[in-house]
């Protein structure tokens, strides 16, 4: 159980036993979304209790079936192959990375595999941000890191939202890297899974800022969008969604 | 003498000199008689000046006629008779009665021809009759003898195609000796299928003008003007399911007052399109599109048809049928979904990036018991449109697709069931892809839903066994198209072995008897089962981790190749595309002859396990466009490689479809599969069979002859009577070797000279 962390074993263990949403299970992990954490070599896990929470917060709200537990896998790993939604964080810089976690990563985004890249530290032009660029060069040569429009479909996978929070409001934008017509790597500076960080008591654990509660439910939206988006890719642009959308945006 | 009578002369030079020595004698003999006259003018005596000036003409004039040799010309001339050619239609379309119930056209011709023929002789002696039989070439013919084969008239008329104006052209320059052309006489219905196809036009007006002729037409079969046709139809050979096809129709009335003619495009017995045209009166043609959405795809026959009124002409143009060939521009699928989940996603995203499937999705994101904790209008959700897939839209997709789906009773699907049921055995596909909500977990058990699937629903087992499983090719799996992941036995199942383990399957009760399973778990649990049901094809994949055969498998260096075969495999057999069809039938052409070479299917047939089903019984049925009934038209036995030509007997013109079915020797189904072609005419010829007297009398007019009526008399036209002679003999006799032209010249100039010699000239 090398891959488990173990603050999050007990957590999920507290979760699943206390106050899951629970549901007929029987497929295992395969059909649920279960995070996955990238191990480096530095401070890996910053928010060990904010995945969890938003599996928690994206089962109680949505359809979507997720487990409690966190996977926290090193690149190389091939288990990371059964956990296409990872997150890398730190909130410090990144340590360099060997070629072939490198290659491992650009095969894991290039097949399908979606990449969210939280500062934890939410301190643009920071340590963790160059880093996570510098290492971003390398995964995807070709690849460049771009605004996400307002107009993208991740902010009305679920929920319609006007732009991006997290725990802190560095930047107001997140970005992203495209392939093949889809978010593979999305880039967030506020620190996202922060705010989701509630402990077992129930207790949030890490103050929002500037925007208090009313910015932490809205970093929990962006977290549903994104896991509803990670899903279902571009399913809200379809036709038959546009016209009901139109409407509720004018309201 | 030689004997011969001479009746004309012409003088004549019978000098050898050339031309031009000629023509410059006679100038130097004019200027010497000027240059004289000059040296003259001064002699005051008025008398002695015209006496020198007209010695001097005179001697002039009598060596000019030494220059020139004139002669005599005898002739023997004679008046040529001009021609008069007459035409007689042979094509095709003189086969066709002249009048409702009478004789054929070609005989009510030769018995016109028949009754002319001493008009023919009282013209013979003033000019030379042609004879020719015409349609697309011409041909020399004896009337006498066509006048004494009126009973075999049919016989004459061969031709495959009318061509009118070239058979003028070609008569009019087809005389012998020079003879100059009096008239042309043309006994046709005037159905010409070449220039004139569409009457009279500026070009054609010239041609015939250049005929320096008039032609005399007698119009055949223009007793039954009455005609109502079909004469042209224009569809494209194939067609987009669900995408509307325009047929261009040509519709023409002759002898009919302005009617409005109901049109109607039948596939099968039944009306496809219909729409209303007014022709007759002054309009004699009329244009009328004709549009219908087919709504499943093959090769249908169809037939466009008119009434048949009374009185007309032919009954047989009142039709005109056509093979259509529909297909799918885009594989509509819609994916209905449970609950979001990676198996989703990878199949979505597979049918999104392929540009031959049409992907329509909806996927139930919130159920009851979810707490978004925002209001409805701070989400993006719409009501799940049910009536809309499953009633309104439902025959529009070629796919349904239910992926972790259950029959929830809030989404009130009870109402929807059987007609989905009756979607798919029309002709429509549904898969059934596994999840913790599908299965025997989805309520849709012993509902009409689980009658279509390959698998029976109903289990009082744990809807899921969450043992991994590893898949394994079964028999039938091994020879599927939808299992094929690469070429060869071997290699397939290789290909399959070494796919990540699945973690787990849906259960089902059991597997029906006429549903193959492709594959297995190595413990023998169903994992993927086909079936086939009325026209419609069913799949149950009892996982929802398919995708690990893509990102799995893509993270042990294998790639999502796999996944990405398998899947478009499965939707092409689903959807039925033809390369994965096991049984094939093709008519050896789209159309055929009537009265030519019989039909004949050519099938190939495997069994839904894809193997040569060799001694299956085939039988063929043969349903028309007019009339849906079916009925034997012939059988076959398959050979060892599942192969049979089954040939049909002559059928009458029209739309047909074939259906051939194949049964094994001890009974059981094999398959079924469909053909359509057509029985017509190829040609213009009897296509357009209609006659046109007003193409005979434009000619006439253009050419200022007349139309004929039957009982015209021949002799009495005013045929163009030309003045030509022929010059049988010749002979010359020379002047100029009489002496007293010499004689008298030289008394001329000797007296010149003694004149002037006494009147004081040098």
């Amino acid at each position: 159980m090398a891959g488990w962390s173990r603050r999050t074993l007990l957590k999920a263990a507290l979760a699943a036993g206390l106050a899951w949403p629970l549901r007929a299970r029987a497929f295992g992990d395969a059909s649920r979304l279960v995070f996955a954490q990238l191990r480096h070599g530095g401070r890996w896990d910053p928010r060990p209790d904010g995945l969890p929470r938003l599996a928690w917060e994206v089962a109680k709200r949505t359809s979507i079936e997720t487990s409690p537990m966190v996977r926290g896998l090193s690149a190389a790993d091939p288990d990371l192959f059964r956990h296409p939604f990872t997150v890398l964080s730190s909130d410090v810089a990144l340590p360099p990375m060997a070629d072939a976690e490198v290659s491992a990563l650009r095969r894991y985004i290039s097949y399908g595999g979606f990449l969210l890249v939280d500062d934890a530290s939410a301190q643009s032009g920071g340590p963790f941000e160059m880093s996570a660029r510098d290492l971003l060069a390398r995964i995807l040569p070709a690849g460049k890191l771009t605004r996400v429009a307002r107009e993208h479909v991740l902010y009305k996978s679920f929920y319609l939202l006007d732009g991006p929070t997290g725990r802190s409001v560095t930047r107001p934008d997140l970005e992203a890297i495209d392939v093949g017509g889809r978010l593979a790597v999305l880039y967030s500076p506020n620190d996202l899974v922060g705010a989701f960080a509630r402990d077992s008591l129930g207790t949030w654990e890490l103050e929002v800022v500037p925007g208090g509660e009313g910015q932490r439910e809205k970093a929990i939206r962006l977290g549903v969008n994104l896991a509803m988006y990670t899903l279902c890719l571009d399913y809200k642009e379809d036709q038959v969604h546009i016209p009901f959308i139109m409407k509720r945006r004018r309201i | 003498m030689d004997g011969t009578s001479y009746n004309a002369w012409r003088l004549t030079s019978l000098s050898t000199l050339p031309g031009w020595v000629l023509v410059l004698a006679c100038a130097v003999l004019c200027a010497a008689i000027w240059l004289s006259f000059r040296g003259i003018r001064a002699e005051p005596s008025a008398r002695r000046r015209r006496i020198l000036i007209g010695l001097r003409i005179a001697a002039g004039a009598l060596l000019l006629v030494l220059l020139l040799e004139p002669g005599v010309e005898l002739r023997a001339e004679s008046r040529v008779r001009a021609r008069i050619a007459v035409l007689l239609d042979t094509s095709k379309s003189m086969r066709f009665p002249a009048a409702p119930g009478g004789p054929s056209r070609a005989e009510a011709m030769l018995g016109w021809l028949k009754s002319r023929l001493p008009d023919l002789s009282a013209l013979a002696s003033r000019f030379q009759i042609d004879v020719y039989g015409f349609d697309k070439e011409l041909q020399p013919q004896d009337p006498e003898k066509l006048a004494a084969s009126v009973g075999q008239a049919d016989q004459l008329a061969q031709g495959p195609s009318t061509d009118l104006l070239g058979a003028l052209g070609t008569a009019a320059a087809a005389g012998t000796g020079g003879r100059p052309l009096a008239g042309l006489v043309v006994a046709s219905d005037g159905a010409d299928n070449a220039e004139l196809i569409e009457g009279m036009t500026p070009q054609a007006s010239a041609e015939l003008q250049k005929l320096h002729a008039p032609v005399f037409a007698l119009p055949v079969g223009a007793q039954a003007m009455r005609d109502l046709a079909i004469d042209k139809v224009v569809v494209d050979d194939f067609a987009f399911v669900r995408n509307q096809v325009t047929v261009d129709v040509t519709v023409s009335a002759r002898g009919f007052p302005s009617t409005d003619v109901p049109l109607v495009v039948k596939r099968e017995g039944q009306i496809v399109a219909q729409k209303t045209v007014r022709v007759g009166g002054n309009t004699q043609r009329a244009e009328a599109k004709l549009s219908f959405v087919p709504d499943r795809t093959g090769k249908f026959a169809f037939q466009v048809a008119a009434p048949v009124y009374e009185g007309e002409a032919l009954a047989q143009n009142n039709s005109r049928s056509f093979v259509l060939k529909v297909i799918r521009d885009r594989v509509r699928v819609v994916l209905v979904v449970g609950r979001p989940s990676w198996d989703v996603r990878f199949l979505r995203q597979l049918l999104k990036r392929d540009p031959n499937v049409d992907l329509i999705s909806f996927f139930i994101l919130r159920t009851p018991g979810d707490d978004t904790r925002s209001s409805q209008d701070e989400l993006s959700l719409i009501p799940f449109p049910t009536q809309e897939i499953f009633q309104e839209q439902l025959k529009t997709f070629d796919l349904v697709i239910f992926q972790d789906f259950g029959n929830r009773p809030w989404y009130h699907l009870s109402q929807y069931l059987d007609g989905i049921a009756s979607y798919v055995r029309d002709g429509g596909a549904l898969a059934v892809v596994g999840g913790e909500q599908a299965f025997s977990a989805s309520d849709f058990g012993g509902t009409a839903i689980d009658a279509v699937l390959p698998v029976s629903l109903a289990s009082s087992a744990p809807p899921v066994e969450e043992t991994p499983a590893q898949v394994r090719l079964t028999d039938a799996g091994k020879r599927h198209p939808v299992t094929e992941l690469v070429p060869g036995v071997a290699a397939n199942e290789h290909a399959w072995a070494r796919l990540p383990q699945l973690p787990g399957l849906n259960t089902v009760a059991s597997v029906k008897d006429s549903a193959q399973t492709l594959l297995t778990s190595q413990d023998g649990r169903p994992v993927l089962v086909v079936g086939e049901v009325g026209r419609g094809r069913t799949l149950a994949l009892t996982t929802d981790a398919s995708w690990y055969w893509s990102f799995v498998a893509a993270g042990q260096e294998m790639g999502p190749r796999a996944y990405e075969t398998f899947w478009h495999g499965a939707i092409r057999w689903l959807v039925r595309d033809p390369a994965l069809t096991p049984m094939r039938v093709a008519s050896e052409r789209t159309t055929f002859e009537p009265g030519g070479d019989p039909p004949a299917l050519d099938v190939q047939v495997r069994g839904s396990d894809y193997g040569a089903a060799s001694g299956a019984q085939l039988r063929a049925q043969l349903s028309s466009a007019e009339d849906a009934t079916q009925r034997l038209a012939g059988q076959a036995v398959a050979g060892p490689d599942g192969t049979a030509r089954i040939t049909l007997p002559q059928l009458p013109p029209g739309a047909y479809k074939a259906v051939v079915t194949a049964k094994r020797p001890e009974g059981g189904d094999v398959g079924e599969a469909e053909e359509a072609f057509v029985v017509q005419p190829s040609g213009a010829e009897l296509l357009q069979p209609a006659p046109r007297p007003d193409v005979l009398r434009a000619v006439a007019e253009v050419t200022r002859g007349k139309v004929l009526e039957q009982d015209d008399r021949l002799d009495t036209l005013p045929f163009r009577d030309p003045e030509r002679v022929e010059v049988g003999q010749r002979k010359s006799r020379p002047l100029w070797d009489r002496w007293g032209v010499l004689a008298a010249l030289c008394c001329i100039v000797g007296v010149e000279w003694t004149l002037r010699r006494r009147w004081g000239y040098a």
